[in-house]
């Protein structure tokens, strides 16, 4: 048996053993302990694998296939690696509170997560999108409070609807491919007479994952009442497995879909610019990551919109969009990590805190050598409006610096409510390890991931050149500087 | 007799001889009565395991003699008996463990499974039959055998129920003997045959043929549920948990479907059907019946009562699956044969399990039954899952290939009444597994007994985490050779080209 059919299957089966353990009491703490060991094989297989493997499942559903290709590996990735560091923190920040429950929701999430980024056929892939939609309403509503039973109702009816909608989709492309293969979905609904109902039913049912603009609400109300881990990923991770949906089933590279391509960088323009605008409101520092979530969300849908309408970039737009949710996921995740610390009494290792905490941040805005420099200038050479041919390829450039500008002012914004709600204290041993591991991972370790993409990124390019490093500051400036007014104007009112 | 007529004959006669058994042993023969049932329902399962083996490989099971000329009485095993036979012979075994347990120290244990076997042996004789009267033998019987457990509690309530039952039922009985007698004069005695018989109609017939056709489906469709003639089977719920869980899964409402589909499949014929114009008003009679029964559970408080609805809209499935003219949707529709089968009668342990166990009878009484009932509460929330049709269980196969084929059959339509179906599936289930799982329990339960070391009697304990199982498996599992589908494929693929081309 090859090495790749073992980690599979340990990679999927090992989450779905935690509702059996579930049945005793006494299972409680090895199930807490193991969190971060289920993710494991998966960040072995994405690590050690080289792509272009494929298992064949006859016998699955209605004929299953798995398999990785470079996009697949770096969701793959970003996956095991914000579960892993969030299991660990996870290990830590629990409460007895129902433990072995949050436990089995936790590794039914996972095993959804994981199993759909190596998912090729159409019954496995939407098994698992579904049980990761399922099971996160558990981590959602786990803390109990009649916030979190709001916020799940929200959840879970999006979640519905959304799961319909891709039903409806995936089940008309597939007769339309008579194929029960993802990889012979676009094409087919490329031919397809009903291509627009299609795109429309697919784009909407991920639509509701990813925060697409209109079908976002639910997320910044879900994301913060969570656990900080479950924040974590559903922020970092699951979100992106409704980009991952857009990914391998519409129709990139196949033909122009101007029509629909402007649609999404009018809902990406949206997403990055309107998110920032009311999140920088939030007072809560989850609620605002929630909403920087949807802004960078938007960014990304930006790209996605640039796909759809210009075949001929389709394919190198769609690795820097993977670049893109790896970097974002990683920053995001160990923001989100950040929330639940308490900061030691020290001054200077206080400062290093806070230093650990905004650099992740930071990234996100695009500081010079961080994961966001290199994905931000990635995602401008891809949008450049010479390159692209359709009608709003000319208004790319000004809705990435003013999405860069959200960026940073969501950030600031974050780190300026986090000051009044974290606590002097210890942390438990496992949560500052988990921390402190996705701090690592997004900053340094970043840079070891195989996420090289032909003509376009390639390290070590991450020294940026002088004038890239104007483009990526002066947008930083601004938002600087509208904090220090906002802030200044705050003070005056309050005075008064 | 070879072994060929022998093997059907002894399948049909375990579960009636063990009924003939039960009936003649005294009341305290507790360890006999346990011991014989179990006995026959697992020499039942191996005699279907061999004849489903032997069709499978081409070997035609059955024997035939007639009972006055004219009238054949007829027993014969093709793909369609198999999967009936399967079911029951699957379920029989696991409901006669639950019963067991759930029965425990009640009065008239003789008498409940004496019927109780008796109702099974009638749902035997409903999937080997081989033509319409012997079918109708079996039908009926099921109908007397089912009232007494159905009025076994003895309530007001109870016999209330019965009452009910039996006037839809035996009115439904004698709409469809009409419709048998005249099927019989216009065109004598047709024993049931993939691809039915009236390809070739003379015009003529066409008026009296569609006729027969509707009283047909009328008398059936009270079994079956189909609106407006499924009034008795949310009543009949009063029945203690294993009867609702055999009535709901094979015996009462599947023979309605499964006559259903004998007599669009094998008596007119897929073709003949859709050329006459009957599958059409049919699929929307279905249609109606799935959103139909749904809206009612939304509006339940009593949780087998919402399950009652819910078979309502469940069993209809089937119905609009071979209701669609074309291959793949009428797999969709077999295959929910079984498969309602399993999740259903999951869900009804359950349901059970709770009230014998907690006392739980309404919905809102279900709040933190999680926590005390792990086991069962993963097997109903599995079960629940897998009517709301999310993959990769059961009902999601059933959907996804209903889905299909009706695109096949150019009946974009159908696909909407699915989402819609789901929608509110997940609407009337999703409430009571947050209940179960995330609500704390109000203070004490309404009637709590204590088991030892499990949640609840092992003997109710472990037959729905079985099938719950079983219901991720038929999904998991649906392309392996004997899943539920790969058999749905086969009788389909013998429809379909009935010479074997």
């Amino acid at each position: 048996m090859a090495p790749e059919w073992v980690l599979v299957l340990l990679a999927v089966c090992l989450p779905l053993l935690y509702p059996a353990m579930a049945l005793r009491a006494a299972w409680s703490r090895a199930m807490r302990y193991a969190l971060p060991i289920l993710p494991l094989p998966a960040l072995v297989l994405a690590l050690g694998t080289e792509p272009g493997w494929q298992l064949d499942l006859p016998w699955l559903l209605n004929g299953g296939l798995w398999a990785m290709d470079e996009v697949r590996r770096l969701f793959l990735l970003l996956t095991a690696v914000l579960w892993t560091v969030a299991g660990i923190y996870a290990a830590g920040y629990l409460a007895a509170h129902h433990l072995q429950r949050f436990c089995v929701f936790w590794g039914l999430t996972l095993a959804g997560n994981l199993g759909l980024t190596v998912a090729v056929d159409v019954g496995s892939f939407y098994s698992f999108f579904a049980l990761m939609t399922f099971a996160g309403y558990g981590l959602v509503v786990h803390e109990g409070t009649d916030e979190a039973t709001f916020a799940g109702r929200i959840y879970l009816m999006m979640a519905v609807l959304g799961e319909m909608a891709i039903l409806a989709g995936l089940l008309l492309g597939a007769a339309a491919a008579d194929s029960q293969l993802l990889t012979d979905l676009p094409e087919a609904i490329a031919e397809s007479p009903r291509k627009d109902l299609i795109i429309a039913l697919l784009l909407a049912g991920f639509g509701v994952k990813a925060g697409l603009p209109l079908l976002h609400f639910w997320l910044p109300q879900a994301h913060p009442v969570a656990p900080t881990p479950a924040s974590a990923v559903l922020s970092g991770a699951m979100i992106k497995a409704g980009l991952l949906g857009w990914l391998v089933t519409l129709p990139f590279g196949e033909i122009a879909l101007p029509g629909w391509g402007s649609l999404m960088v009018a809902a990406g323009a949206l997403g990055s610019i309107g998110a920032a605008m009311l999140g920088v409101f939030q007072k809560r520092p989850k609620a605002v990551l929630a909403y920087s979530s949807i802004s960078q969300m938007g960014l990304m849908v930006l790209m996605v919109g640039a796909a759809l309408a210009d075949p001929e970039r389709a394919p190198i737009l769609v690795s820097i969009i993977a670049l893109y949710a790896l970097h974002h996921g990683l920053a995001k995740g160990s923001l989100f990590l950040s929330a639940g610390l308490a900061l030691p009494s020290g001054r200077l290792r206080r400062a290093w805190v806070w230093l650990l905490v905004a650099l992740p941040g930071l990234s996100l805005a695009g500081l010079p050598f961080t994961s966001g420099a290199l994905a931000k200038l990635a995602m401008k050479e891809g949008l450049s409006g010479d390159k692209l041919s359709f009608a709003l390829a000319g208004n790319l450039a000004p809705v990435m610096t003013a999405g860069a500008v959200a960026t940073l002012l969501l950030v600031l914004r974050y780190l300026w409510t986090l000051t009044g709600k974290l606590e002097i204290g210890p942390n438990p041993p496992m949560l500052s390890v988990g921390w402190l591991a996705a701090v690592f991972v997004s900053l340094v370790a970043f840079w070891w991931m195989p996420w090289e993409a032909e003509e376009l990124v390639k390290s070590p390019v991450w020294l940026p050149a002088t004038y890239q490093f104007w483009a990526l500051l002066w947008p930083m400036l601004i938002a600087v500087a509208l904090a220090a007014v906002a802030l200044v104007a705050s003070r005056s009112v309050k005075q008064r | 007799m070879t072994l060929t007529a022998w093997i059907p004959l002894l399948a049909l006669m375990t579960s009636l001889l063990a009924s003939l058994v039960i009936f003649a042993l005294p009341e305290k023969g507790y360890r006999l009565r346990t011991a014989v049932n179990l006995g026959a329902a697992g020499l039942k399962l191996a005699l279907v395991a061999v004849m489903v083996w032997g069709v499978f490989h081409g070997v035609e099971y059955g024997l035939s003699f007639t009972m006055v000329p004219g009238v054949e009485f007829v027993l014969k095993a093709d793909g369609l008996s198999m999967m009936f036979a399967g079911l029951s012979a699957v379920l029989w075994l696991l409901t006669t463990i639950y019963a067991v347990g759930y029965l425990e120290d009640s009065p008239n244990r003789a008498r409940f499974f004496g019927f109780f076997s008796l109702c099974v042996a009638s749902t035997m004789g409903i999937a080997l039959a081989g033509n319409l009267f012997t079918f109708f033998l079996f039908y009926e019987m099921l109908t007397l055998s089912t009232y007494p457990l159905v009025v076994h509690r003895g309530t007001e309530k109870a016999l209330k129920a019965g009452r009910t039952y039996i006037i839809y039922t035996l009115g439904g009985g004698a709409v469809l003997l009409a419709a048998i007698a005249w099927l019989h004069g216009v065109a004598g005695d047709l024993p049931f045959k993939e691809g039915g018989h009236f390809v070739d109609a003379d015009p003529d017939m066409h008026r009296s043929l569609i006729l027969i056709f509707v009283l047909l489906v009328a008398g059936l469709g009270v079994k079956a549920a189909l609106f407006p003639l499924h009034g008795w089977l949310p009543q009949a719920m009063v029945a203690p948990a294993p009867v609702s869980a055999l009535l709901h899964a094979v015996a009462v409402v599947k023979a309605g479907a499964f006559g259903i589909v004998r007599v669009v499949h094998d008596i007119y014929g897929l073709e003949a059907s859709s050329a006459l114009g009957l599958l059409e008003p049919l699929a929307w009679l279905a249609a109606f019946t799935m959103l139909y029964g749904s809206l009612r559970a939304l509006w339940q408080v009593d949780l087998k009562r919402r399950l009652a609805f819910s078979t309502v809209s469940q069993v209809s499935y089937i119905v609009l699956g071979i209701a669609m003219f074309g291959p793949v949707a009428a797999v969709g529709g077999l295959v929910h044969l079984l498969h309602q089968g399993i999740m259903k009668i999951t869900l009804f342990f359950c349901a059970g399990n709770y009230a014998e166990t907690l006392g739980i009878h309404r919905i809102d009484e279900m709040d933190g039954a999680g926590r005390r009932m792990p086991g069962t509460s993963m097997a109903f929330t599995i079960g629940a899952f897998g009517m709301i049709g999310a993959p990769p269980l059961a009902g999601f196969i059933t959907k996804w290939t209903m889905g299909t084929g009706a695109l096949e059959a150019n009946m974009g339509w159908v696909v909407v009444v699915l989402v819609l179906s789901s929608l509110l599936n997940a609407a009337y289930f999703l409430p009571l597994l947050h209940r179960l799982w995330f609500r704390e329990p109000n203070g004490s339960w309404p009637h709590e007994r204590h088991w030892g070391r499990l949640e609840t009697s092992a003997w109710l304990f472990w037959p729905p985490l079985l099938t719950a199982v079983m219901t991720v498996m038929v999904g998991v599992l649906a392309s392996l050779p004997f899943s539920p589908l790969s058999w749905a494929e086969l009788i389909v693929l013998r429809e379909y080209y009935p010479d074997g081309s």
